[in-house]
């Protein structure tokens, strides 16, 4: 038994090796300490149990009951003595929640929170519990490499880009140490190994038997290594195309969260940052660039806004031209290019862009685009350094032709986005504001208006936030608040009038650092607010009060409703460049769209369907996998029809001239009788084959006559299929080894014979198999594998023998 | 071997003739050894392969009655040798006798100048006078004080004999038993055939009505018609591999004599004539393997103690050899797929 606590005390070694890499994920330490005091109390527990022989539901129960007591002891809830209450239990509930919480709130690396390092440790100890059982217990330690990995996954999931290595190899070399443990203690209980000179030998000197499981294991791990880089789609291709449908973007399960970003939380940390940090630069052709975007939420329930999974094809599909879909054709558009490039402070999965690229170059990674959402984004990509150039259509929309845009109808899936959670409040207060409009524009636009300073609104970064729906109430009580509160509140607002709304992420123009260059920080993290209009698709109304925000910008369609209504055609240049008040009530605007009529009506395409690549790409997979599974039946065909070609009987070939006598008649024989043994080997051939389909064994030292019999008899061949195997036999037998072959026999036909008889006789799987994957095939190419991959190793080792002619440890042995 | 120097008007037989001729005998010793055709036909081709017979059994099974039947049926000379104890080697080959009158030594011939010599309890002769079968047997000829007398043909030696573990037996030496084409055992009959033994012999032996249906010129040209049947490159090979197999084995101390190369090709020369062919299959070689192969190996200790026996070994061999350019490499007999022969 003391094999078995050493092992025990191994998996507890190897389970905290395994947890290194969770040293990327906290600033400190405490978590090492935490978790490696639970496991060593799990460990007492079973190493106490196991020395007094407890049966294994007693050890897992007393390592079970170790962890709860330490848990107990490192997250009290303050009442228990020793033991956990109730109390704890609830407690622990609350860690968890916290640490849902946490994750949302928290970037990596992650200060010592309680909620995160309840989770952490409880993670540790079960898999501590999971491999010391696997290990100790069911003696299979290879198997628990699959809990130990769960831990590794963790920093995988929230590292998008790379995860150090280091920590991973720690991690790996605690498994390896459990691999041997385990192995070493297998070969010890077969006793003593034996040299045959008398010498001991020690447990760790290795085998020499052990020199092949070496081999492979190194050829393994070559393999393991060197594979996904030989295969560069491993992350990139089909497989991440198809799953990028589910929930591929987000950070991974981490502790607990639903896997979403939570974009409000990253907006208010940007914002509430001490220090100010550049994000990124942004060059453009553009004089007076809008906001650039990167994220989309359009899912209102009682927990506000949230994001959702953006969906969509590969950036290398193209983008799609908002000119040619009728949903947007109605806005004028002008071309701009635009040149953005990230620092190394913005780390995230999806780009900021201007609305309505139709061109994106020189990312790197493997991107996709959301064509609803407008938003670029990628599994495991991230911005992170990135240089790419946008070229993107800029719309411009004028108040006069949105006023002429008509209302969706109720049954349009777009009335998907005025889905919101019942609230008598906002309800009444937008029916107030809206009574009497009698388009949506004005509708919307005294939605807009009413989150002016007169109405009481005011700036504020103080406000706490997660962006529930009560808070968005309370918003529009208190009146304070700062952009995430403005273009939540108006997008619901909005929805409640039953126009489709939804909040969108990004930064505002940036400061202008000359030759039409911004420079981007985390102030100008920003959130506003889309509305749809038919025909022009989503127009952006950006409540927030323009002095309050950096680099903010207004639009001819939605001015500033802190400004008198003349000043809101006039520009003044581009945005303030602080939170100081010197940029005045007014900011940017964008007078040079405010007179352009936008009723030029672009081509009306069909509507792009965004899941048709997906499709085809899944059936095209079918197609190809089916393609290859027909490959060995259509070869039999042929091989079939080469034989049975050969087997029909020719017309005898006319004797040349009549000059030729002897001779000639002699040459005519010759090649006749050849021809009839080409025949009858043809269609022998054919019938071992078939054999081989129909899973009648073939046996190499059986002549023709035995082989035939044996098929009447083991098929059950009766009748014509019978003679036809006998006449098969002798046929052959006779090419093979009389002086004159059997001519002029209907081979063709009795080889039909015969396959009908066997498949008669054969079960329904057996004749499925022989047509659609005839085993003949499959065998004579394995065969053929085999005898090349021989032919390779006999090749291999003959010049490793010419190689080692010229070892020079054979010339010491010479001096020697 | 030597060349027949036939006066009489010879050729090889048609088909027809052929299969007449066999037929014939075939049928007049089935008179007397009844349900053992396979047997009979084994005895006619040995001859037809100008071969020696070891018949091989335990007492009782009609060893004697087929040597006898076969030699009554041919029309030729026959001597029948009780090979006893005392046997000396000059009464099998013959002695120089000194003549009175002629003052001169006289060659008196032994019981081996016959076309069919029938020797009987062969291995209850000693060792010494075994031997003195070993030249007439494989040269046709005898020599004694320095003459050497040539031997009619054809010529053939039926020898019966207990299995060695029988008292009373010396076993045949390896030169010896090398000099037998074939050696059969005969093996009880079914009870069907027995009951016609019991009716048929009740009476009187029919080995006593048996008339001769052919002569030893009619043997002659079958011998020579047998010799022209065709063997193929692939049935010698197969030959070959065979015998080369049993040198080969692991289980097997001496294997099969080039001698015996020959002599299963031109038994099976003489099988395939027998039914009708005119030329050899595989199928003649397997079905010869053991009868001409078997009494010629010697297993090596091992296997005696393992009670394996030589028809057993070589039999297993036939069933483990491939065929020389077998259409079909592939072995599916036990499920799993392996090359057995390179050369397709």
């Amino acid at each position: 038994m003391t094999g078995r606590r050493r092992l025990g005390l191994v998996a507890a070694a190897a389970t905290l090796l395994a947890a290194a890499p969770l040293s990327s994920i906290f600033k400190d330490w405490t978590w090492l300490m935490q978790c490696l005091l639970t496991v060593l109390l799990i460990q007492g527990a079973a190493v106490a149990t196991r020395t007094f022989r407890f049966p294994t539901w007693a050890q897992t129960a007393s390592m079970v009951a170790a962890f709860v007591l330490s848990l107990t002891w490192l997250f009290p809830s303050g009442g228990e003595f020793f033991i956990p209450q109730p109390d704890t239990f609830g407690h622990w509930m609350d860690l968890i929640h916290q640490a849902g919480e946490d994750t949302r709130s928290y970037g990596v690396p992650v200060p010592d929170r309680d909620g995160l390092l309840f989770v952490t440790v409880l993670g540790v100890g079960v898999v501590a519990i999971a491999v010391d059982l696997l290990t100790a217990v069911f003696r299979r330690p290879a198997l628990a490499g699959l809990p130990m990995l769960a831990i590794y996954s963790i920093p995988v999931a929230i590292y998008l880009d790379s995860v150090p290595p280091v920590p991973f190899m720690i991690g790996a070399v605690g498994y390896l140490w459990l691999l041997v443990a385990d192995n070493v203690d297998r070969v010890r209980r077969f006793g003593r190994r034996f040299t045959g000179d008398g010498r001991d030998v020690d447990v760790w000197e290795p085998s020499p038997l052990a020199a092949a499981g070496r081999r492979i294991g190194l050829v393994g791990v070559l393999a393991a290594v060197l594979l996904p880089l030989a295969v560069p789609t491993v992350s990139g291709g089909l497989l991440s195309r198809i799953t990028q449908s589910g929930p591929g973007i987000g950070n991974g399960p981490g502790t607990g969260n639903g896997g979403r970003i939570n974009l409000f939380a990253s907006l208010s940390g940007q914002l509430n940052h001490s220090q100010t940090v550049k994000l990124l630069q942004v060059t453009t052709d553009e004089p007076e660039p809008f906001y650039l975007r990167f994220g989309v939420a359009e899912v209102l329930t009682e927990n506000g806004f949230a994001h959702d999974t953006p969906k969509g094809d590969s950036l290398s599909k193209g983008l799609p031209d908002p000119r040619q879909v009728a949903a947007t054709s109605a806005a004028r558009y002008a071309q701009y290019h635009a040149q953005v490039q990230v620092t190394d402070r913005l780390q995230q999965n999806m780009a900021p862009l201007y609305s309505y690229p139709v061109g994106v170059g020189d990312l790197n990674g493997n991107w996709a685009y959301d064509p609803s959402q407008q938003v670029l984004f990628s599994g495991r990509a991230t911005t992170k350094e990135q240089k790419y150039d946008v070229t993107y259509l800029r719309p411009t929309f004028n108040a006069a032709a949105l006023r002429q845009s008509d209302s969706l109808d109720p049954g349009d899936p777009l009335m998907a986005f005025t889905a919101r959670p019942p609230d008598a409040t906002v309800e009444q207060k937008v029916a107030a504001l809206i009574a009497g409009k009698d388009n949506d524009y004005d509708k919307v636009r005294a939605i807009y208006d009413f989150f002016s300073q007169e109405n009481g609104f005011k700036y504020s970064l103080s406000v706490p936030s997660t962006g529930k729906a009560s808070e968005i109430a309370e918003f529009l009580n208190n009146k304070a608040g700062y952009c995430q509160q403005y273009a939540a509140a108006m997008a619901w607002m909005v929805r409640a009038a039953d126009i489709p709304a939804r909040v969108v992420f990004g930064f505002t123009r940036g400061k202008p650092i000359g030759n039409g260059t911004y420079e981007i920080t985390n102030r100008n993290a920003h959130a506003w607010t889309e509305v749809y209009f038919q025909g022009f698709g989503w127009v952006p109304f950006d409540a927030t009060p323009s002095a309050s925000v950096t680099g903010s910008a207004r639009s001819a369609w939605a001015p500033d409703v802190d400004r008198p209504a003349p000043a809101a055609s006039t520009s003044t240049g581009p945005g303030a460049t602080g939170v100081d008040s010197s940029a005045g009530p007014g900011a940017a605007e964008r007078p040079n769209r405010a007179e352009i009529e936008g009723n030029q009506t672009g081509a009306a395409g069909p509507i792009a369907d965004e899941t048709s690549w997906t499709g085809l790409w899944i059936a095209g997979g079918v197609a190809l996998i089916i393609a290859l599974l027909l490959v060995p039946a259509l070869r039999r065909i042929l091989v079939r029809r080469r034989r049975h070609a050969a087997t029909v009987p020719a017309p005898a070939p006319a004797v040349l001239s009549a000059e030729g006598g002897e001779g000639i008649t002699d040459i005519t024989v010759t090649s006749e009788t050849g021809r009839a043994r080409a025949d009858a080997h043809a269609a022998w051939d054919e019938l071992i084959d078939s054999m081989i389909d129909y899973q009648v064994p073939v046996d190499p030292t059986e002549t023709p006559r035995i082989t035939a019999q044996r098929l009447i008899r083991e098929s059950s061949l009766t009748g014509d299929p019978a003679e036809a195997a006998t006449l098969l036999g002798t046929a052959e037998e006779r090419a093979r080894y009389a002086r004159l072959p059997l001519q002029g026999a209907e081979l063709a036909v009795a080889l039909s014979r015969v396959r009908s008889g066997m498949a008669e006789a054969a079960p329904t799987g057996t004749r499925l198999r022989a047509t659609l994957l005839p085993p003949s095939v499959l065998l004579s190419w394995r065969l053929g594998v085999a005898e090349w991959s021989t032919r390779a190793a006999e090749r291999m080792s003959s010049l490793g023998e010419s190689l080692s002619r010229f070892n020079p440890r054979r010339l010491l042995n010479r001096a020697r | 071997m030597t060349t027949p120097t036939w006066g009489e008007p010879s050729g090889p037989l048609t088909s027809a003739e052929f299969r007449a001729a066999t037929q014939a005998i075939m049928a007049n010793i089935e008179q007397v050894i009844e349900g053992k055709s396979a047997t009979v036909r084994l005895a006619l081709a040995v001859l037809i392969a100008e071969g020696h017979l070891l018949i091989e059994d335990v007492p009782g099974v009609g060893k004697t009655k087929l040597a006898k039947a076969l030699a009554r049926s041919i029309d030729c000379s026959v001597r029948r040798i009780q090979f006893t104890p005392d046997l000396l080697p000059s009464d099998v080959t013959g002695v120089s006798v000194y003549n009175q009158e002629t003052r001169d030594f006289e060659f008196k011939p032994g019981a081996v100048f016959a076309n069919l010599v029938v020797g009987d309890e062969i291995n209850r002769a000693s060792p010494k006078t075994q031997s003195a079968l070993l030249e007439c047997m494989e040269e046709r000829q005898v020599t004694v004080d320095g003459t050497t007398y040539e031997l009619q043909a054809p010529f053939m030696v039926v020898a019966t004999q207990n299995p060695i573990e029988m008292e009373g037996t010396y076993p045949l030496p390896e030169a010896q038993r090398d000099r037998f084409t074939a050696r059969i055992a005969m093996g009880y009959p079914d009870p069907r055939a027995e009951l016609a033994m019991l009716s048929g012999h009740g009476d009187h032996d029919p080995l006593n009505d048996l008339r001769a249906v052919a002569d030893a010129a009619l043997v002659r040209r079958l011998i020579e018609t047998a010799r022209a049947v065709h063997a193929a490159d692939a049935v010698q090979q197969y030959a070959i591999a065979l015998v080369t197999a049993t040198r080969e084995a692991p289980e097997i101390r001496l294997g099969a004599s080039p001698r015996s190369t020959l002599q299963l090709l031109r038994t099976a020369k003489a099988v395939a004539a027998l039914e009708g062919r005119d030329y050899v299959l595989p199928d003649d070689l397997q079905a010869l393997a053991v009868p001409v192969l078997a009494h010629r190996i010697i297993p090596t200790a091992d296997a005696q103690l393992n009670r394996r026996t030589t028809d057993a070994i070589v039999s297993e061999i036939v069933h483990r050899l491939p065929l020389p350019h077998a259409r079909n490499p592939y072995d599916t007999r036990d499920g799993r797929a392996s090359y057995e022969s390179r050369g397709r």
